[in-house]
C-alpha cells in the first residue's frame, strides 16, 4: 500500500473520529449541566438517582458501557440493532462524558463564594438571572482547565469504539498495520491525534486568554 | 413615619441564641450605628433585616408594609411581586464588597438598574457616572474589580447599592476588610452620604466615626440591645459592658 | 434551558433512531449478506493496497453473493465481540478463517473449506526446533483464537499439557504487535494458524521460521447463528458450485493457500461446468433449467455433508 493510500484511508478514519468527538461534545457539555441540576436537586430521590448514575458512569470502563449500549437493546428486548451502532456510540460517549462534566461543573459552581449569590439577591436579580449572568460566567472560567483535560481525553477515548467494531482512525491503523505488517500507520495515527489535540489545546487556551481580563 | 420596624426578632443557630427578642425602629433620614463586641449579633441583625437570614420569630415592616410576620407560629413573607417591591426599598454594602469580578466597574453599577429595574440605559449610565464622580472614581469606569484597591472596591460597592435608589442603606462593617490606611476614603464617602440625608444603618467598629455621624447609636451585647440613644448618651452610659467594650477600644 | 436541552437531545436521538430504522429496512429488501470478519487477518480478510477490504474469504463470499444476486456487506468486527454481533443479527455470518473444531455446538457451520493447522513460529536464531524446546519459554497466542482454545483444552487432541510446560502463555490482540514482540524478544514463540504464519513470514522476510511439528490439524468453516440452517444450506450449495467451476481453486492460487483448501469438485463436476457455460450463452429459459438441476444436486450434497459432519464429531 502506498503512503498516499495509507494517508487517505487514515484521513477518512479520522473523519469518523472527529464526528464522534464533536457529536459527543455537542451533547455531553449541555447534558452535564442537566445532570448537575439533577445532582443538586432538592427532590432527594432524583438526586440519589443521579448520584448513582454518576458513580456508575465513572466507576465502569467506557468500553464496557459502549458494549452495553450497543448490544443491550438486543439482549434485553431482542431488538434488531443493525444500523444502530453509531447512535449507541454517541449515546454511550455522551452519557459517560456528561457525568464527568457534571462533576466538573459542580466543583466550579460550589467554588463561587456565597457572597456573590447574596449580592445578586440584594440587587434584585431573579434566580435565573443570578445563575446565568453572575454565576455561570465565573464558573466557565474556573472549570475551563478541567474541561480542557476532559476534552483531550475524549479525543483519545474515541479509539475505544473499536470494541463495538466501529471503524475509526485507530481501527483502520490496526487493519493497515496487519495487512502491511508495518507499524507505520500507528505513527501516522499518533501524529493525527497529536496535531488535533494540539489544536484543541490551542483553542482552549485562546478561550482562557479571552477570560483573563479578570481574576 | 418609621421606615423600618423590627419587633421581637429572635434567631438561633443550632441551639445558640444569637438574637434574643430584639426590637428596633429606623425613621426616614435617620442614621443609626450598631456597635458591640464580636459575636454580639450585630451582623446577624443586619442579615435578618435584609432577609439574607430567616428569622425564627418576630415581625419586620418596611414603609408600613408587612415584610415578615408570624402566621400559625411560622414566619411568613408576602407573595413574590410584593416582596420584590419591598426588597427594592433597601440595599446592603458587604464587609468584603462582593463585587462581580467578571463585570467592569460600570457594569457592576449599571447592570441591575438596567436588567432588574428595566430602566432606561442612557439615564442609568448618566446617574452611574455621577455616582462614580461622587466616589472619586471617575477614571475607573472600565476597570475590573481585581485592578482596584480594597477601598476603591468598597466605594464601587456603595455606588452599586445606591444606583438602585434604595430608601435605606445597610452597611455591614464596611471598613473591616480594609487596610487601616484605606478606611478613611470609605468613611469619607459614607459621611458625604449622611450629608444628603440618606437613611443608613451602619454596623461598625469605628467608634469616633459612629459618634460623629450617627443620630442614634445602638450598643448590642449578647443578642440584646444593651444601650441605645444619642452618641453622647451612649458613650457616657454607665453600662459596665459598654464601658468594658470602649475600654478595649481605647487600649487597642 | 434545562427543558430545551433535553428536548433537543431527545429529538436528535429520535432522528438518529429513525435513520437507523430506515437503513435496516433497506437491508432486508436488498437481500444483503452481511459478513462479519476480522480485518486484521490476512490473507483471509484484510485491507488491500487501495484501502479496500479483500482476502480469500471475502472474495469467496463475493462469489456466493454474485451467484445469489445478493449485495455483499463486508463488516469488520472486533473478534472479541463476534458472538454478540452474530446473536444480535448485526452480521449474518462469521466468514474469516473461523476454526470450527471445538465450536460445533455453538454455531451452525458450513462445510469446512480450508484445512488449517496451528503452528509455532519462532525467531530463526532462537534454537527452538521442536515443541519440547518450548518448555519454559514465553509463548504468544491471539486472544479468543482457536490456538488459545487448543492450548487450554484438556480434551482429546488438546494441548494443555504442552501449554503447561511453557514459561508463560501471553495473549495478544493482533498479529502485528505479536510479531513485533517476537522480533524484539519479548516473546519466544507464537502459536498461530498456518495460513497466517505463511502470510506473515512471506511479507516479513527473513528472521522467522515455522516448526515442522504442528499443534493440531483443524478446519475453517463459515459460522452461522445456531439454527440458521436455511442460509447455511444456500451457502454450502454455492460453495460446491464455485468449487466445481474452478473459482475456488483460482482464489486459493491467488492467495497462496492452494494446498490448504479442502473443497473438492463433485463427481459430475466437469459435466456441470460445461452445462453452466452453455447456459450462460443460451436464453433465459435454459437458465431456469440449469438452476433446477443444480438445486437437486445441492440437496444430495447437503445430505452427504450432514453425514460427514456426524462422522467428524
Amino acid at each position: 500500500m502506498s503512503f498516499q493510500v495509507m494517508l487517505r484511508e487514515l484521513t477518512t478514519g479520522f473523519g469518523s473520529t472527529l464526528m464522534i468527538f464533536f457529536l459527543t461534545l455537542l451533547f455531553s457539555l449541555p447534558l452535564g449541566m442537566v445532570v448537575y441540576f439533577g445532582r443538586v436537586s432538592r427532590f432527594k430521590p432524583l438526586s440519589w438517582l443521579v448520584k448513582f448514575y454518576i458513580s456508575v458512569m465513572r466507576g465502569t470502563p467506557l468500553m464496557l458501557q459502549l458494549l452495553l449500549w450497543y448490544f443491550g437493546p438486543f439482549y434485553l428486548w431482542g431488538m434488531n440493532i443493525g444500523g444502530y451502532k453509531f447512535t449507541a456510540i454517541i449515546l454511550g460517549c455522551s452519557l459517560n462524558y456528561a457525568a464527568y462534566f457534571a462533576e466538573i461543573y459542580r466543583s466550579g459552581i460550589e467554588s463561587i463564594p456565597i457572597g456573590q449569590y447574596e449580592a445578586a439577591r440584594l440587587l434584585g436579580y431573579s434566580r435565573q438571572q443570578t445563575f446565568f449572568k453572575i454565576i455561570l460566567p465565573q464558573v466557565v472560567k474556573i472549570v475551563l482547565p478541567s474541561v480542557t483535560n476532559e476534552v483531550i481525553t475524549l479525543v483519545k477515548d474515541t479509539s475505544l469504539v473499536y470494541s463495538v467494531s466501529y471503524i475509526e482512525m485507530f481501527a483502520l491503523a490496526k487493519q493497515i498495520a496487519a495487512a502491511e505488517t508495518t507499524v507505520m500507520p500507528f505513527f501516522i495515527a499518533g501524529v493525527f491525534y497529536y496535531i488535533f489535540n494540539f489544536v484543541v489545546a490551542w483553542v482552549m487556551e485562546w478561550f482562557e486568554r479571552k477570560l483573563d481580563y479578570y481574576q | 413615619m418609621n421606615l423600618l420596624e423590627m419587633k421581637h426578632i429572635k434567631k438561633e443557630f443550632s441551639g445558640l441564641e444569637v438574637l434574643k427578642d430584639i426590637s428596633l425602629e429606623v425613621k426616614e433620614g435617620e442614621i443609626v450605628s450598631i456597635i458591640g463586641p464580636s459575636g454580639s449579633g450585630k451582623s446577624t441583625l443586619l442579615r435578618c433585616a435584609t432577609m439574607l437570614t430567616k428569622i425564627d420569630s418576630g415581625e419586620i415592616t418596611y414603609m408600613g408594609k408587612k415584610t415578615v410576620w408570624m402566621e400559625n407560629g411560622k414566619p411568613t413573607v408576602p407573595k413574590k411581586s410584593e416582596l420584590k417591591e419591598i426588597q427594592s426599598y433597601f440595599g446592603l454594602v458587604f464587609q468584603n464588597f462582593n463585587l462581580f469580578p467578571h463585570y467592569s466597574v460600570m457594569k457592576n453599577i449599571t447592570d441591575a438598574p438596567i436588567h432588574v429595574q428595566k430602566r432606561d440605559k442612557t439615564e442609568v449610565y448618566k446617574e452611574a457616572r455621577a455616582l462614580l464622580a461622587k466616589m472619586g472614581l471617575s477614571d475607573k469606569e472600565d476597570a475590573y474589580p481585581c485592578q482596584l484597591s480594597g477601598g476603591q472596591c468598597q466605594r464601587v460597592a456603595i455606588a452599586r447599592a445606591l444606583a438602585l435608589n434604595p430608601r435605606i442603606l445597610f452597611f455591614d462593617e464596611p471598613t473591616s476588610a480594609l487596610d487601616p490606611e484605606l478606611t478613611g476614603e470609605v468613611l469619607r464617602v459614607i459621611r458625604s452620604l449622611a450629608d444628603l440625608h440618606i437613611t443608613m444603618v451602619i454596623v461598625t467598629h469605628e467608634m469616633s466615626f459612629a459618634r460623629d455621624i450617627s443620630d442614634r447609636i445602638i450598643f448590642m451585647d449578647d443578642g440584646v440591645i444593651a444601650v441605645e440613644g444619642t452618641p453622647r448618651e451612649v458613650f457616657s452610659s454607665g453600662n459596665t459592658r459598654m464601658k468594658e467594650f470602649l475600654g478595649k477600644f481605647h487600649q487597642g | 434551558m434545562k427543558k430545551k436541552t433535553v428536548a433537543v437531545m431527545m429529538a436528535a436521538l429520535m432522528a438518529m433512531g429513525m435513520m437507523s430504522a430506515v437503513s435496516v429496512q433497506a437491508g432486508i429488501e436488498d437481500k444483503t449478506l452481511i459478513v462479519g470478519f476480522d480485518a486484521e487477518y490476512p490473507p483471509y480478510g484484510y485491507m488491500d493496497e487501495n484501502g479496500e477490504y479483500t482476502g480469500f474469504d471475502l472474495e469467496l463470499a463475493q462469489a456466493v453473493c454474485d451467484l445469489e444476486g445478493w449485495e455483499l456487506e463486508k463488516k469488520p468486527i472486533s473478534w472479541d465481540s463476534k458472538d454478540q454481533e452474530l446473536d444480535a443479527g448485526s452480521i449474518d455470518c462469521i466468514w474469516n478463517g473461523f476454526t470450527m473444531n471445538g465450536r460445533e455446538d455453538d454455531y451452525t457451520f458450513s462445510v469446512p473449506y480450508v484445512d488449517n493447522s496451528q503452528v509455532i513460529v519462532v525467531a530463526e536464531d532462537s534454537g527452538i526446533d521442536t515443541l519440547a524446546d518450548l518448555a519454559g519459554k514465553t509463548v504468544g497466542v491471539q486472544a479468543a483464537s482457536a490456538a488459545l482454545e487448543l492450548l487450554q483444552s484438556e480434551e482429546e487432541g488438546g494441548q494443555k499439557e504442552l501449554a503447561d510446560t511453557f514459561g508463560s502463555l501471553n495473549e495478544f490482540a493482533d498479529y502485528n504487535t505479536a510479531f513485533t514482540e517476537l522480533q524484539a524478544g519479548a516473546l519466544d514463540a507464537l502459536a498461530i494458524d498456518v495460513g497466517v504464519a505463511n502470510y506473515q513470514l512471506k511479507s516479513r522476510g527473513e528472521g522467522f521460521k515455522m516448526l515442522d511439528e504442528t499443534l493440531n490439524t483443524e478446519q475453517y468453516a463459515i459460522g452461522f447463528k445456531k439454527g440458521n440452517q436455511e442460509l447455511c444450506d444456500i451457502v454450502n450449495e454455492d460453495l460446491q458450485k464455485l468449487t466445481d467451476d474452478g473459482t475456488v481453486a483460482e482464489l486459493a492460487e491467488k492467495y497462496d493457500i492452494a494446498d490448504m483448501v479442502t473443497l473438492t469438485a463433485s463427481d459430475d463436476a466437469s459435466e456441470e461446468t460445461t452445462e453452466n457455460a452453455e447456459a450462460d450463452e443460451s436464453a433465459a429459459s435454459d437458465d431456469t433449467e440449469a438452476a433446477e438441476e443444480s438445486d437437486d444436486a445441492a440437496a444430495d450434497d447437503a445430505s452427504a455433508e450432514d453425514s460427514a459432519a456426524e462422522e467428524a464429531e
